[in-house]
């Protein structure tokens, strides 16, 4: 109720009883909300403490992960030039996989370019064929 | 990137207690109050000592970094829904124990806090009639709807105006009036001349 507000005889009287019975307020119940009161304002303090007061508390963790971070990049940069050699040698790996795991295709590429070889190949096959469906 | 100085430590340390003192003062000066609308509505000493202080740990918690001059009607929204909750589950744990066969009346038999409030003192004449408005007035106020025990108390006892009582209650500043009009005359019915 704001002061600017008349009060009746009636609502003043009604304040008057009210603030007479807070007053009678026992020493137990006093003595708890006092209690309440202090644990609020600590849970509120704790909560607002500075960053300053934190940063303490942060280091170790922030530590801990720095050494990971650590850790972590230096096993990335070295472990991958261990199998480097390895493609180097190659300058077109996917195609010398093919050529390995196509065997017919390699003999082709090794009788050379002639496409003469090729027919020669395919008469015999086809001979070979024939004299195998004749039996 | 800028460092904060020592200087700067200080002042925000200082702040953050100042901080701290503020919220410790806010609640010294509602919390006696806050009980006994918190009393009045639960009709238990402990409960309203429970409701009072989860109110202040929310408040410190949710609101602490709120202006202080939003603390009171956010304090007693808080408190209110305290009350409510506690309220509800005390009507839940009612129906159940209603229905349990071989129940006791222990609870019924409990005597009632705020009618047999302490009388300290009663020496001038005055203080007797105070007493005895006192008590006449917390019986009538205990029969009042919620809603309007609510608006009495936060009007006449923590002297909220309008506005705060409608953001503390959660309705219209309209309602507000409505109710503490009918509290108004649901008590002048009941108590006539003694208050």
């Amino acid at each position: 109720m704001s002061a600017g507000e008349q009060l009746t005889d009636f609502e003043r009287l009604s304040r008057q009883a009210l603030e007479e019975s807070v007053l009678r307020i026992d020493g137990r119940v006093r003595s708890r909300l006092n209690q309440a009161r202090q644990a609020a304002v600590e849970a509120a303090s704790a909560r607002r403490r500075p960053l300053f007061s934190r940063f303490f508390t942060l280091v170790p963790t922030a530590g801990a992960a720095a050494a990971a971070l650590l850790v972590t990049m230096v096993l990335w940069h070295h472990g991958p030039q261990l199998e480097l050699p390895i493609v180097a040698e190659s300058s077109h790996p996917a195609e010398d996989l093919e050529l390995i795991a196509d065997g017919e295709a390699l003999d082709l590429v090794q009788d050379g370019d002639g496409s003469g070889s090729f027919y020669e190949w395919a008469a015999d096959q086809t001979e070979a064929g024939g004299g195998e469906s004749e039996t | 990137m800028p460092v904060a100085s020592h200087g700067d430590v200080e002042l925000s340390e200082s702040s953050t207690n100042a901080r701290s003192r503020a919220l410790n003062q806010f609640l010294a000066g509602v919390e006696l109050k806050a009980f006994k609308i918190a009393q009045a509505a639960l009709r238990h000493e402990d409960d309203a000592l429970d409701a009072v202080q989860d109110a202040m740990l929310q408040l410190a918690r949710a609101y602490a970094d709120k202006p202080a001059e939003e603390w009171k009607p956010l304090f007693y929204r808080i408190l209110e829904n305290r009350i409510r909750d506690m309220q509800r589950r005390r009507t839940v744990r009612g129906r159940v124990i209603a229905w349990m066969p071989f129940r006791g009346d222990e609870e019924e038999d409990e005597p009632d806090p705020i009618a047999q409030a302490p009388s300290m003192d009663p020496s001038p004449v005055k203080k007797l009639e105070l007493a005895e408005a006192m008590g006449a007035l917390e019986k009538a106020l205990a029969e009042l709807p919620r809603r309007q025990q609510q608006v009495f108390m936060l009007r006449t006892l923590e002297g909220m105006d309008v506005a705060e009582t409608a953001i503390a209650m959660g309705c219209s500043e309209g309602s507000v009036k409505t109710h503490y009009f009918r509290a108004l005359q649901a008590l002048r019915e009941q108590l006539g001349e003694l208050v």
